[in-house]
């Protein structure tokens, strides 16, 4: 950008006052906290190390399923190719406490299975349940990152390993992984973070990790005890995002990738591989959900949740990008915006508990908005603003910058410039992030459940208020709408910003 | 029979206003409660914060009293019953005041909310349909409900259960308990009035020890009867409407004697704002077509005067529950810090 020395670009004032709108919940906390908080006791230790378990087992768990199938997808010679790389995507449609309440409900005795087969079946729950639903949600992350690095190597040197005599599984071992492991830390992290933020897992799994703590403190209008459990959150949330902030890998020049051609042996084994885990993680929960339709019909559901939902995230998704747009012109402007960004991302890593406990005093403090639906688009924003940012400076950055120039060059305006020039040209990145973010706002559930209106129900607390009430058949409508409308969500955003990952390159 | 049809159909439509005459004079013959055709309509705003825990069955008496007045504009808010007190109460020291009256599952959140001085005073001829013994001058009971001891009939006999809940803590049995869940909350609460701190606390350990923990307690009843644990504490009416759906269920009831084991706890409603409104919609709760239906669909205890108690349940004279004032069941901060300290919150 051409900027005179001296003068900010115009962009900053803007996102300095989003960034630090950003941290103002943090601020919130600490302020509740200061007030009569007990820092530490032993359930305290217990919590802590229920919820570092948690996210180690989930990372290695992901970690295990993530980087075959991401082998399998980039290099394996299938036919229907893109089906199975969407079917093995497809559990990030799924909120993972929807596939929580579906495997708690199906295992165990008496459970659905049992019902169905007349099998006993171990319960699912505690630690070992958290982590297994945990990990067949997120292991998607995973495989898509690394996915993506496979894709940039070069296959010569695999090549060169095979000429010089090894196998190709050491191949894979000992050339390939090493070159992709920055893809798999980046996947890795992002389950940690999830796995730290997920409130419903837990509290479904009856696994008392912080964000459960939290909500119980939260309930007793512990609001000081809450505010002392998030920082502590917050602290093991901010070393995941520093950790993250230290795995930048070197780039390779992109290549000719591996192809591999499997014999039928070799695809029995890999379908018999996959197949528990997508058997677990999306047909179970729709046969659960197809049962509990077929059972107890559609009594009880409301046309007004799906738009309540739907309406919320929809404002959420409209207002995160517009305050995006200058944060994301802010951040490819200079350093400082750089950093401006990076304190939005922040919001990102506060889980929504978190970040309702924040809210629910700013309300009070501001009556105006307690209980009001701003409040509730607010802490869509503050939270998922992240999203629409990356995905908006990831297009403005693949901008050709000689085109502002010439339009500069022929009499424009920089307003000129950016209506006519920048904006239409970054407009899939807007589309793709608004989708990020509705997708997300969509399936939120504690902030939603702190901050909501009176008499504001969505798909997400409906859902909620049926697993306390245990009208477990009630679930069907809203889970199978909001598994759907995830599904909507992510078919937008994968068609707009994350094309080129998702196109079966190679042909 | 023609009673128990009206009654069905009044849960499938929940329609109060479609009695035919000749029912309606049947029902009159009970005598005590009013019925809704003698009360004034509703109209204006109004927002109910409603504590969670009861399902659907709250919710058809509100959508039948909603059909019956189509100028109110009701607004609830759910929320887990003590979550909502405190907010209550929160509210009222930041100067906001969002609900006009509070239901609570349980008298301790009513006492709570009370005893910050943020109740209005009922009117005597409204408290004076209860029955004696639950006319309170800040809030009404609106139904009555026993703690139990659900058990698996597979699993368990009836002599194997002991009749002091004391002796759990000792046991060997797995129990199911819903420790966030007000109800549960308010027999600790009760617990510590009868026995002292020291005690309950020994208890909450002991009884920890094999314990699994529910979201709420029809969850802890549901665990009970797949066999996941053997018994477990909750109110009698989540047993009795378990066993409704499925006349085969392996559950069954054990009440223990002389102790908060046996409390009989009421859930209740307040009205917070001023005027004729609040009022006048708690009527509509204490009238004969709403505790009959509570008393034959929900099981819970009609606590106004000349309605029939549920089926299934034994009765009242054969359970001796303990001397517990309701309104004492608000002392709820030192249980929360209790339970929190032993581990169990």
């Amino acid at each position: 950008m051409n900027l005179r020395p001296g003068r900010w670009p115009a962009s900053y004032p803007l996102a300095l006052v989003i960034a630090l709108l950003a941290f103002v919940p943090v601020g919130v906390l600490v302020g509740l906290a200061s007030d009569s908080a007990q820092l530490f006791d032993a359930h305290n230790l217990k919590v802590l190390t229920n919820t570092l378990l948690l996210m180690l087992f989930t990372v290695l768990g992901s970690v295990a399923i993530g980087v075959p199938l991401a082998l399998i997808t980039a290099y394996v010679q299938l036919p229907w190719r893109k089906f199975w790389l969407i079917l093995l995507a497809a559990p990030l449609a799924i909120p993972s406490y929807i596939g929580a309440f579906t495997l708690y409900a199906a295992f165990g005795r008496g459970g659905e299975i049992q019902q169905w087969l007349g099998l006993p079946m171990p319960t699912v729950n505690g630690l070992a349940g958290a982590t297994l639903v945990m990990t067949l949600y997120s292991y998607p992350f995973v495989m898509l990152t690394t996915r993506a690095s496979l894709l940039s190597l070069d296959a010569s040197l695999v090549n060169a390993a095979r000429t010089l005599g090894m196998t190709i599984g050491a191949s894979l071992w000992r050339v390939v992984l090493p070159r992709v492991v920055t893809g798999i830390a980046a996947g890795a992290l992002l389950v940690a973070l999830y796995s730290l933020s997920d409130f419903g897992t837990p509290a479904i799994m009856r696994l008392d990790t912080f964000t459960r703590v939290i909500f119980v403190e939260y309930n007793a209008f512990g609001l000081s005890q809450a505010a002392m459990l998030s920082l502590q959150l917050l602290v093991i949330v901010g070393l995941v995002l520093f950790l993250e902030s230290r795995v930048r890998g070197s780039k390779e020049k992109p290549g000719r990738h591996l192809t591999l051609w499997p014999s039928r042996g070799h695809k029995l084994m890999m379908a018999l591989s996959i197949a528990p885990v997508t058997l677990l993680a999306i047909v179970l929960p729709l046969l659960v959900f197809g049962t509990w339709l077929l059972r107890e019909g559609t009594g009880g559901f409301d046309a007004t949740y799906a738009w309540n939902s739907a309406h919320a995230s929809f404002l959420a998704a409209l207002v995160a990008v517009v305050l995006a747009i200058p944060v994301a012109h802010a951040a490819i402007a200079g350093r400082a915006g750089r950093f401006m960004e990076r304190l939005t991302y922040f919001g990102f890593g506060v889980p929504g508990i978190v970040m309702g406990t924040a809210l629910v005093y700013v309300g009070l403090q501001l009556p105006l908005l307690y209980q009001t639906l701003a409040l509730l688009v607010l802490a869509y924003v503050l939270r998922f603003l992240p999203l629409a940012v990356g995905s908006v400076r990831s297009t403005a950055e693949g901008l050709d910058p000689s085109l502002v120039k010439a339009a500069r060059l022929l009499g424009a305006s920089p307003r000129e410039a950016f209506q006519r020039i920048t904006l239409p040209l970054t407009l899939r990145g807007m589309v793709a992030g608004a989708a990020l973010v509705f997708l997300e706002a969509m399936r939120e559930l504690p902030a939603t459940l702190m901050l909501g209106p009176t008499g504001f129900e969505t798909l997400a607390t409906y859902l909620w208020r049926v697993y306390e009430a245990g009208y477990f058949g009630r679930a069907a409508i809203p889970g199978l709408l909001l598994v759907l409308m995830s599904a909507l969500g992510l078919a937008l955003m994968l068609s707009g910003e994350r094309r080129a990952e998702f196109d079966v390159t190679g042909k | 029979m023609q009673r128990r049809a009206f009654l069905h159909n009044l849960a499938a439509v929940g329609a109060i206003s479609c009695l035919p005459i000749s029912i309606q004079r049947s029902l009159a013959a009970e005598a005590g409660a009013v019925s809704v055709d003698e009360l004034p309509k509703l109209e204006g705003d109004l927002t109910l914060y409603l504590g969670r825990g009861e399902g659907g069955l709250y919710e058809n008496v509100l959508e039948a009293i909603r059909k019956r007045n189509p100028n109110l504009n009701l607004q609830i808010r759910r929320g887990a019953t003590a979550a909502l007190a405190n907010s209550i109460v929160a509210e009222a020291k930041a100067g906001v005041r969002r609900a006009d009256v509070f239901w609570a599952v349980d008298s301790g959140a009513v006492g709570l909310v009370s005893d910050a001085g943020l109740a209005r005073p009922l009117p005597a001829d409204l408290t004076g349909q209860l029955k004696p013994g639950f006319r309170y001058p800040q809030w009404a009971p609106v139904s009555g409900r026993i703690r139990t001891l659900p058990y698996n009939t597979e699993r368990l006999t009836p002599d194997q259960i002991p009749d002091s809940v004391m002796a759990l803590a000792d046991s060997e049995f797995a129990i199911g308990w819903a420790p966030a869940y007000a109800s549960f909350q308010s027999f600790v609460t009760a617990m510590r009035l009868l026995q002292g701190e020291k005690a309950t606390e020994e208890w909450l350990r002991g009884v920890s020890r094999n314990a699994t923990s529910y979201a709420g307690e029809l969850g802890v009843v549901m665990a009970v009867e797949r066999g996941e644990v053997d018994l477990g504490f909750a109110n009698h009416y989540y047993t009795l409407r378990l066993k409704n759906g499925k006349p085969d269920a392996k559950v069954d009831l054990a009440f223990t004697n002389n102790d908060a084991g046996c409390l009989v706890n009421a859930s209740g409603i307040l009205a917070l704002s001023e005027g004729d409104l609040p009022i006048n919609f708690i009527r509509y709760l204490l009238t004969r077509e709403v505790q009959s239906y509570l008393a034959t669909e929900a099981y819970e205890i009609p606590l106004v005067n000349g309605v029939k108690p549920p089926q299934g349940l034994p009765p009242l004279s054969t359970i001796s529950p303990p001397k517990v004032d309701l309104t004492q069941l608000a002392d709820l901060r030192p249980t929360l810090n209790l339970m929190r300290r032993v581990g169990v919150l």
